[in-house]
């Protein structure tokens, strides 16, 4: 079942760059840069899981001898990821709406004044 | 915006609105205010509370959503919640010991809302300047979208 | 109280951020008061570390909310401030102090000036963060908000379509590497189920296996997008060039900055790998590389600020191929050439955002003459263009000759070669903007420029100073701060003994606490008649290929020329027809390497996702060598 997750990251960032190098389209590059960061945030929730582990919250009651923990950090660093990538697709968002508005177009191919 | 069916549609989005916006506004705050018992915290609430605009935007639009949020004091209200997070971290160096070390801690018996000392109150400042920075974003991103169609 | 020194650096940057994102955006006075006192607070803070860590040679090591290490296991988030952190520290903050001054004039025209102190200070704070921090996920928290505050101030002038364009190519290069980073710190902490850099450190002393390999090469590639190493720097200049020159000079000051600290900080400390000459090999090729097509897409450009950032990148491999000598003259000439980086290549983005300022534009097509009416800034600007070109008095001949040694002493005689003819580049390109802009006639509508206001020029002045200061007295920096962060560099075990504890570090190292005693050769440092008898051998050697008939114009057939002014450049017939632009000096030499410079321009075409497939193929390239011959 895990190696399923790993094979799912892995195509995920795989798509992404693949998005990014081949789409033309300003909001598709946005997109690939999300899917590359989906890959990676799959990938780091899925080091932290054992299996047959619990939830790491301190609820004493329901713990017996032979349960343990998942490893709460990578959840926690998973969360700052999205946090910085729903940020970093904001901003690019805005960056597009801008692009949009100066050219007129999406289009990568046109959006490039600034070359040489 | 005539077209009759719009506003058909606008209705249902409406009384949805109307029905989900207290719920998420309750259940984000109860999660902001319960970050150090259970999982969730002061990000994951905030969100909950900002996806409140997004429900006012839909059932009442851009104008509604801007003159109940207002975005201006939204922003502001981002910086003060940093603030008081900056703040509740450094009373740890005024406590003598490290930054975001957790003081008056020894309150309250383990298990209560009250007792967990200024992690608690951070998590509120986390929650706080959550709900409002993405409240703002979200209000943003739909005004330049409103702008656009205007 | 010393140990909250780096916490206090640090937070009170973002505390100056938040206070001044409540202020109103009329309120000048209060806002420029509060940006000014962040950042000299800021300064004052790392200024007072020097004495614990530099003069009395401790660490400062900090751990968040006391959550120390529990059984030699490091559970909570560090800040650990050796000498590397604070030379690095000392430099930055000084140059954000300097920038914010020169900001206050400089944008005063501009709109949104409350959001461009938030992002400022923001930018500044991640980077002040990222130096002091020992905790690798935390490194990469900060370099992301770093880059996120770049590319926002990048497109502050947003209703100019180039910001909002370079701003885009930047947030899609930069989350490429931004990515790499994340990737290579999730596979470290699957192996080793810890972030700590002095733990990882201590785990990986002589202990590599495939995977840390892996994360190894994507983290290399990660920073090197950051620090715009070559095959990756193509939004360097668009980034550069659009932004505003304050933003432009801690780009190239601190934002690079930050990204050589991560690969020196990865590659000596953590992975303590640069004894292997695979990976030497791979920096200071990378660096040359670096370091050439920098400086010969410069000599193409025709817009000041453009033309600086390409000789950004190209000093920027010269720092590269210093740190990668993994000599202790090199790390001494790779880390000074970084402070003089920061020194004269802000001066001059200063420079050119004066003329910005003054002119409203940075086209040296159509600049000129400007020394008459603003000599202060010419005056500066040639003490910046002497340091990047390395003439003798100014700092870069002495960090550029250092690296010249400390390559040839290493055996890279034809690194060495390079390096030169470099630096003869670069000082023939500055000619060129020198001659353009501040020299030959004033265009009629610039009669009337004045120069700059004081508060512009202040900090302008004290680069300028800090320039010269540096080249005449470089034993004396180099004593009291470059060697004390070489050191640190090299000897990885204390940087693990003072985090992680002795016990901890006794694990992995043998020879603990005895630093590996460094031997600076720097006798030929400072020795004009070296200089000399170098210039008087390449003078013969240009002049017996003259005599032997090497440059004989006969040899070339120009006769099917469609542009007369190629002519000029052999027989200057047609002298009178032909018409050379301002900033063409030198379009001889691009005529003659004219299927270069096409391929160089037509590599550099402006599309995003070419851009982003040159990242991608240089992680491969990286990944494949790292695979086949790091062991």
């Amino acid at each position: 079942m895990l190696l399923m997750n790993y094979i799912t990251c892995i195509i995920l960032i795989v798509l992404g760059l693949y998005t990014i190098v081949t789409k033309k389209n300003a909001m598709k590059i946005v997109i690939g840069m999300g899917l590359l960061d989906y890959g990676i945030n799959l990938l780091l929730i899925s080091v932290g899981f054992k299996a047959g582990g619990t939830a790491p919250i301190f609820t004493i009651s329901e713990l017996d001898r032979t349960s343990f923990f998942v490893d709460p950090v990578p959840q926690a660093l998973t969360l700052t990821s999205i946090v910085i990538g729903a940020c970093v697709t904001a901003l690019a968002l805005a960056l597009v709406i801008m692009i949009n508005k100066h050219y007129g177009t999406l289009d990568t191919d046109k959006v490039r004044r600034l070359k040489g | 915006m005539s077209n009759k069916n719009v506003k058909v549609k606008e209705y249902i989005i409406k009384s949805a609105a109307d029905f989900f916006a207290p719920i998420g506004l309750i259940l984000g705050i109860y999660i902001i205010l319960h970050g150090h018992l259970s999982p969730g915290g002061g990000f994951q609430g905030g969100v909950i509370v900002a996806s409140a605009a997004v429900l006012i935007y839909l059932g009442y639009g851009y104008e509604t959503a801007t003159n109940t949020l207002k975005p201006n004091l939204l922003k502001k209200s981002e910086a003060i919640g940093a603030l008081m997070y900056s703040f509740f971290a450094l009373l740890g160096i005024f406590y003598a010991a490290n930054f975001c070390r957790n003081v008056f801690y020894n309150v309250g018996n383990p298990g209560d809302l009250f007792s967990s000392g200024t992690i608690f109150l951070m998590n509120f400042a986390v929650g706080y300047k959550v709900l409002t920075g993405v409240g703002f974003l979200i209000l943003l991103m739909f005004g330049l979208l409103a702008n656009k169609e205007a | 109280m010393t140990q909250h020194l780096p916490i206090l650096a640090i937070i009170t940057l973002f505390i100056g951020a938040f206070i001044v994102a409540l202020i109103k955006e009329k309120n000048e006075v209060l806002r420029n008061t509060v940006v000014l006192i962040a950042t000299f607070m800021s300064f004052i803070f790392t200024l007072m570390m020097y004495k614990p860590i530099i003069g009395e040679g401790n660490i400062i090591t900090y751990w968040m909310g006391n959550w120390e290490p529990v059984q030699n296991w490091a559970i909570g988030i560090g800040l650990e401030v050796d000498q590397l952190s604070l030379f690095f520290g000392l430099f930055i903050s000084l140059s954000i102090v300097l920038s914010a001054l020169y900001s206050f004039k400089y944008i005063e025209k501009e709109t949104g000036k409350d959001k461009y102190y938030v992002l400022f200070l923001m930018m500044s704070a991640s980077v002040m963060g990222f130096i002091f921090t020992g905790d690798l996920f935390n490194m990469y928290v900060m370099i992301e908000i770093m880059t996120f505050a770049s590319v926002a101030l990048t497109a502050f002038r947003n209703n100019k379509p180039e910001a909002v364009e370079a701003g885009f190519k930047y947030i899609a290069i930069g989350s490429i590497g931004s990515s790499l980073i994340l990737l290579a710190t999730v596979i470290i902490y699957a192996q080793f189920h810890t972030l700590n850099l002095a733990q990882i450190a201590g785990e990986l002393h002589n202990n590599y296996t495939i995977t840390t390999l892996f994360a190894l090469a994507l983290m290399v590639v990660g920073y090197a997008v950051k620090v715009f190493a070559v095959p990756t720097h193509f939004v360097a200049p668009d980034a550069y060039m659009t932004a505003p020159s304050s933003i432009s000079m801690l780009f190239s000051g601190i934002v690079n900055k930050a990204a050589v600290y991560g690969i020196l900080r990865v590659l000596y400390v953590v992975y303590q790998s640069m004894n292997l000459p695979s990976v030497q090999f791979m920096l200071i090729f990378w660096g040359t590389v670096t370091m050439f097509i920098g400086v010969t897409m410069a000599l193409a450009q025709h817009d000041f600020k453009r033309l600086l950032a390409f000789h950004s990148i190209s000093q920027i491999g010269y720092v590269i191929t210093g740190i990668g000598l993994a000599t202790a003259l090199g790390i001494t000439g790779g880390l000074y050439h970084a402070l003089n980086h920061t020194l004269f290549k802000g001066l001059l983005f200063l420079c050119a955002g004066a003329v910005y300022y003054a002119t409203g534009t940075t086209d040296l097509d159509k600049l000129g003459g400007l020394a008459k009416r603003m000599p202060q800034t010419a005056l500066i600007f040639i003490i910046g263009a002497f340091s990047i070109s390395g003439i003798p008095p100014f700092n870069g001949f002495v960090s550029k000759w250092i690296i010249y040694q400390a390559s040839y002493e290493a055996g890279y005689a034809p690194v060495t070669i390079i390096a030169l003819i470099v630096s003869v580049m670069t000082l023939a390109s500055f000619i060129k903007v020198a001659q353009s802009a501040f020299f030959g006639q004033l265009p009629k509508e610039f009669k009337n420029v004045e120069e700059v206001p004081l508060s512009m020029r202040v900090p302008m002045w004290i680069m300028a100073i800090l320039c010269i200061v540096g080249g005449i007295f470089p034993s004396s920096f180099t004593k009291y701060l470059i060697t004390p962060a070489a050191n640190a560099v090299m000897n990885s075990a204390k940087y693990v003994e003072v985090m992680m504890g002795p016990e901890f570090a006794s694990k992995f190292y043998n020879n603990l606490g005895n630093a590996p005693v460094i031997d600076y050769k720097l006798a030929g440092y400072w020795q004009p008649i070296a200089w000399l008898i170098l210039f008087g051998i390449l003078l013969l050697a240009f002049t017996l290929v003259a005599l032997l008939g090497g440059f004989n114009p006969k040899h070339f057939s120009y006769s099917d020329e469609e542009d007369a002014k190629y002519d000029v450049f052999y027989s200057g017939e047609s002298a009178e027809f032909s018409h050379v632009g301002g900033s063409d000096l030198f379009w001889g030499l691009k005529y003659q390497f004219r299927h270069y410079f096409d391929l160089m321009h037509k590599i550099h075409n402006g599309v995003v996702n070419d851009y982003a497939l040159s990242v991608v193929l240089t992680a491969a390239v990286v990944l494949l060598y790292v695979f086949t011959f790091v062991r």
